[in-house]
Formats: C-alpha cells, sequence, structure tokens
C-alpha cells in the first residue's frame, strides 16, 4: 500500500515537471501601475540578475517549516521602480488581496521561486509565492497576515 | 486563650491570602490560555478554500465545454490540480479526515493527473471525469460545512468554558478578599479601642495625680492657716488681756496706744496671709490677668518701702537703702502684682536679716530687662537651699519659728513669670542673700 502511494507520488511530481516547463523567457510576473513606464514584465532571468535569498518557516498551510527561496519582494518593487504605498497582488485563479509595501519594508517578504529546492509550477502554488517570515515576528501568525500569502502570483498593481 | 484567638486569626488571614492570590493565579492562567486559542487558524476557512476548489472545478468544466483554446485548458487544469494539492496538505487533509472525506478526493486527484491535457489525453474522458467531481465536490461542500460550524461551535464552548472558570476564580478571589478586608478591619478597631483604653488609663492616672496634690496642698495649707493665724490671735488677745486686767484705775492712754499698734499689726499679718492665700488660689485657677503698662520700677520700689513702714511700728526706715538712681527703669508691668512682689522680698529681707543690719536695694537696666536687686546681710542659704526655696510650703531650716507662710517666694516668682519675668534667689558676696526681680523693658521707652 505504502509502495504504490510513494510510486504514485514520484510519477506526479514526474508529471508536474514534464507539464510544465518554464523557459527562461515566459513572463512570471507582470508588474503595472505606477512602475517604469507603466508596465514591467519579468522573466526568469530577471529574477536570476538579482540578490537570492532564503529562510525556513511554518506556513498556515503546510506541516513543518519548508525552506524557501527567492527574491525579496522590495527589491522586486525597486527593479520595476515602483513608487506606491500599496500594491494589489493577483493570482493565476483571479485572487486579489491589497498589500501595503510597508510590509516589504518591515519584514523580509520572499517573492519565492522554490520550496524546498522544488521549483514552484502553476500546478502547486507558482510560479511564484508571496512568503512572510511568520517564524521570526510573532505578529505575523495572524489570519490578516496569512490572507496576504498570495501563491500562483502573477501580476502587482502599484498604486 | 489570646495566644490560641491571635494564632487562629493569623491562620485565617493566611489562608485568605493564600486563597486570594491562588484563584487570581488561576484566573490570570485561564487568560492566557484564552490569549492563545483566540487566534483565527487559516483552516478555519475551509468552507472557503473547498469552495474555491469546487469553483476551479466548474471553471475547467466550462473551458471544456466551450472548447476554448488549449492553453487556457491547461492553465484551469493546472489551477484545479494545484486546488487538489492544497486539500491534500497536512492541515487541510487532516481536517478533510476529520470531516471523512479526504480519501476519496486524493482518488480524483490522481484520475485528474492521468487525464494531462499536456500529455495529450483524451478531452472527452476529461470533461466527464471533471463533470463528476464537479458532482462529487456539491455533495462534499456541505460536509465540510457542517463540519467547520462544528469544530467552530466546540471552540467557542472551550473559550465560554474558560471565560466562565476565569470569572468565577475572580470572583472567588473577591469573595477571599472581602474576608481579608473584614479581618483587618476587625484587627484595627481591636488595636483603636485598646489604644482608647490605654489613653482613658493615662489620663486617670494623671488626674488622679492632680487630685492627690491637690489634697495634699489643701491639707498643709491648713496646717498653716492654723499655725500661722494662732500667733498674731495670741498677740491680740493677749494685749486685750493687757488692758482688760487692770483693774486699779483708768488705763493710761499711751498702753492702749501701744496694744493698739501691737493689735493692728497681728490683724495687718492676719490680712497679708488672707491675701496671699487668695492669691495664690487665684494663680492656680489662671484667674489672675496682669495689667501690664510702662511703670518706672524705681518708683514702685519707693512706694512699697515707704507701704511697709508705715504698717509696722517698729521697723527702722533707716534699714533700708535705695540707691539713688539717675538713669530710666521704665518696666512692662501690673503695678498692683509688682508692689505685691517686691513687698514679698522685701518683708523676707527684713525678716530673714539680723535687726540691725542693712538692706540694700537698687534698681537697674541690663540689656532687655530692668532689674530691682535687694541685698541683706543675713544668715544667707545654702545652694542646696536655694534651690528648694521657691517650693510650695517650704521654710528656710531654722526659720520655722518665725511668722511666714511658705508661699511668699512661690508667689512672687508666678507673679513674676506671668508679666514675663522672673525672680531669683543667689548667695550674696561676704555673706547674705541676694534677691533680684527681672521685669522686661518697656519698648517704646
Amino acid at each position: 500500500m505504502r509502495l504504490r502511494y510513494t510510486a504514485q507520488t514520484a510519477l506526479m511530481t514526474a508529471l508536474v515537471f514534464m507539464a510544465v516547463p518554464v523557459a527562461a523567457e515566459d513572463v512570471l510576473l507582470t508588474l503595472t501601475g505606477a512602475v517604469t513606464d507603466g508596465r514591467v514584465e519579468m522573466t526568469r532571468a530577471d529574477f536570476d540578475t538579482m540578490d537570492w535569498h532564503e529562510f525556513s518557516t511554518s506556513t498556515s498551510v503546510t506541516d513543518g517549516r519548508p525552506e524557501f527561496r527567492g527574491v525579496l519582494m522590495r527589491d522586486v518593487l525597486a527593479h520595476a521602480g515602483a513608487e506606491g504605498s500599496s500594491v494589489r497582488a493577483t493570482a493565476l485563479n483571479d485572487y486579489v488581496v491589497d498589500i501595503p509595501v510597508e510590509d516589504f519594508h518591515r519584514f523580509d517578504v520572499l517573492a519565492a521561486l522554490y520550496m524546498d529546492d522544488v521549483p514552484l509550477t502553476p500546478r502547486d502554488k507558482g510560479p511564484v509565492w508571496i512568503v512572510y517570515p511568520r517564524d521570526n515576528h510573532g505578529v505575523l501568525a495572524d489570519i490578516r497576515y496569512d490572507m496576504r500569502w498570495v501563491w500562483q502570483l502573477v501580476a502587482l498593481h502599484v498604486q | 486563650m489570646t495566644g490560641t484567638g491571635g494564632r487562629a486569626r493569623y491562620l485565617w488571614l493566611g489562608g485568605l491570602v493564600a486563597i486570594c492570590l491562588g484563584l487570581l493565579a488561576l484566573a490570570a492562567w485561564q487568560l492566557v490560555v484564552l490569549e492563545r486559542q483566540m487566534r483565527i487558524a487559516a483552516t478555519e476557512n475551509m468552507i472557503w478554500v473547498f469552495g474555491q476548489t469546487q469553483i476551479e472545478a466548474l471553471n475547467l468544466a466550462l473551458a471544456l465545454s466551450d472548447e476554448a483554446a488549449p492553453q487556457q485548458i491547461q492553465t484551469r487544469f493546472d489551477i484545479l490540480v494545484s486546488r487538489l494539492t492544497l486539500l491534500e496538505d497536512g492541515p487541510q487533509r487532516r481536517f478533510l479526515e476529520n470531516a471523512g472525506v479526504s480519501e476519496t478526493l486524493a482518488r480524483w486527484r490522481s484520475g485528474l493527473l492521468a487525464l494531462d491535457p499536456a500529455q495529450g489525453a483524451d478531452p472527452a474522458a476529461l470533461r466527464a471525469h471533471v463533470t463528476a467531481l464537479v458532482a462529487a465536490l456539491r455533495t462534499k461542500a456541505s460536509l465540510v460545512m457542517s463540519h467547520e460550524w462544528q469544530s467552530q461551535a466546540t471552540r467557542l464552548d472551550s473559550l465560554r468554558h474558560l471565560h466562565l472558570l476565569a470569572l468565577m476564580s475572580v470572583l472567588g478571589a473577591a469573595v477571599a478578599g472581602l474576608g481579608l478586608v473584614a479581618i483587618l478591619i476587625d484587627r484595627e478597631r481591636r488595636l483603636m479601642s485598646g489604644q482608647l483604653d490605654h489613653l482613658r488609663a493615662e489620663k486617670l492616672a494623671s488626674d488622679l495625680e492632680r487630685e492627690r496634690e491637690t489634697a495634699e496642698n489643701h491639707r498643709r495649707f491648713a496646717d498653716l492657716i492654723a499655725h500661722q493665724f494662732r500667733t498674731p490671735l495670741a498677740v491680740i488677745d493677749s494685749a486685750m488681756h493687757r488692758l482688760t486686767r487692770r483693774s486699779g484705775g483708768p488705763v493710761p492712754p499711751e498702753l492702749i496706744s501701744e496694744k493698739a499698734a501691737v493689735s493692728r499689726e497681728a490683724v495687718a499679718r492676719l490680712v497679708k496671709l488672707t491675701d496671699t492665700a487668695l492669691m495664690m488660689s487665684r494663680l492656680e485657677r489662671d484667674a489672675v490677668l496682669p495689667s501690664l503698662r510702662a511703670h518706672d520700677l524705681n518708683d514702685l520700689v519707693s512706694s512699697v518701702i515707704d507701704d511697709l513702714m508705715a504698717t509696722a511700728w517698729d521697723r527702722d526706715p533707716a534699714r533700708i537703702r535705695q540707691s539713688v538712681q539717675t538713669e530710666p527703669t521704665v518696666a512692662l508691668c501690673d503695678p498692683m502684682l509688682t508692689a505685691e512682689i517686691l513687698s514679698n522680698l522685701l518683708r523676707n529681707a527684713l525678716l530673714y536679716s539680723p535687726p540691725d543690719c542693712r538692706v540694700d536695694v537698687s534698681v537697674f537696666q541690663s540689656r532687655d530687662c530692668i532689674v530691682c536687686r535687694i541685698e541683706d546681710r543675713g544668715r544667707g542659704m545654702s545652694p542646696e537651699e536655694i534651690e528648694c526655696a521657691f517650693d510650695r510650703f517650704y521654710r528656710g531650716s531654722g526659720h520655722e519659728t518665725l511668722p511666714g507662710s511658705g508661699l511668699g517666694l512661690t508667689l512672687a516668682r508666678d507673679l513674676a513669670r506671668i508679666q514675663g519675668g522672673d525672680v531669683t534667689l543667689t548667695q550674696r558676696d561676704g555673706g547674705g542673700l541676694t534677691a533680684a526681680l527681672y521685669l522686661p523693658k518697656d519698648d517704646v521707652a
């Protein structure tokens, strides 16, 4: 029984990888609003030119403390020349939430592309997952911040 | 009995303090637990999470039936897989297991992955699978909803229970606190009444002492009056006897005037004694109010000397030497009271020194007083005798037979003090005694 389950998981993971090959030129994140020229599209190559960070944290939807790797949200905004006090984050499934830019300066909020060294894909929580350092600040263990952990992030509108 | 009662009270007190603190600690702990449970966990949002999965299943079904672009179908497929993956993750899976819908969902997900359009699966088979999934999710949604509300209600119950316990602990602590307050108030009351009793006893003791002193003074005064009245009365009696005893012929006028003078002096002594007793009594009742005015002490001294000479037929005016005074000696005093003092001091000087010895009287200014000094050349007094001289009823040793009340000096000093002055006795250089009256200077003069 367990053997079957493990085989199944391996098969599924393989399928996921085959299904969504991420090309370097594919646009992962689109920034609009108060950014350079009103629109900035970021590909994996753009992410690679930036400083990468990683930390482990518990989340409200997984067990344990997965390790996340990606770039800081404030670096993403700086890269796009964003000038505003709030961003409206939109996910693949049209989930929309407003996040104060202040969050990204108070905390090291990550635009994560990897969880436990596995690249995030649209079949999981990719391409980008906004991750707060929940374990380092007591105030973050709260539903009001949990709402801002946008997964499958594809667009940021700066205002 | 008291010791046992006291220990019992302390036990009560300690017990109540312990109960009070214990209950408060319990309430604090319950509040901390309450605070921890008051957070909203993300798994409590399962109705929404499950609803999103339903919507994504419907979206994919829609895209398939509309025969949308393959890219769009792929995206919808990916999102639906991600929703089902999310439901497989730890906290969500446990919630669904508890709700009894976990096992079937896992099967739906693997079935879906086997029909991945990116792998060129049959769209018709995928559509049939998704349609069946939509129907399955619809029936499970109500199970999820009822389980969520069930768990929410259970959590609220436990919060309410904790809240009630904390409330009861606080109420218990308040009752124990009231008991403590009652005990403390009782102790305070006992303490106060104890202090009051003590004060009352002290006052009683001091009243008794004063009463005893007064009784003693009265007794001594009665003795004194009896003794001192006897001599003048005997003198008068003897004089009368002399005048009436003569049988042969009329009484010569010289004898009458002589006996009259002797009798008058005896009467004067009686009057003086009565005056002194009255004055002492008034002083004791604080009934003497000095009326202070500016008076030349030198003039007062002169008039007192004149009076003394006038009332005693056998006194030699030459015995008293008043030194000539040039500087002003204006004192702030009551003339009646001051005359009484001076008269007392002068009588003493005349009485307690040999009849042929001089008494010097001088009045002068010191730095802030006017002083009248009366110096006799009598036997004088030892320092120990001077120390007792102002005591009531004190008579100098060897003078018990001389007329005197033992009140004169006491009265003199008391009268001087109520005028802001004083009377002192010192040994005179070359023998005898110096009595001095100090009175405040009149500032205006």
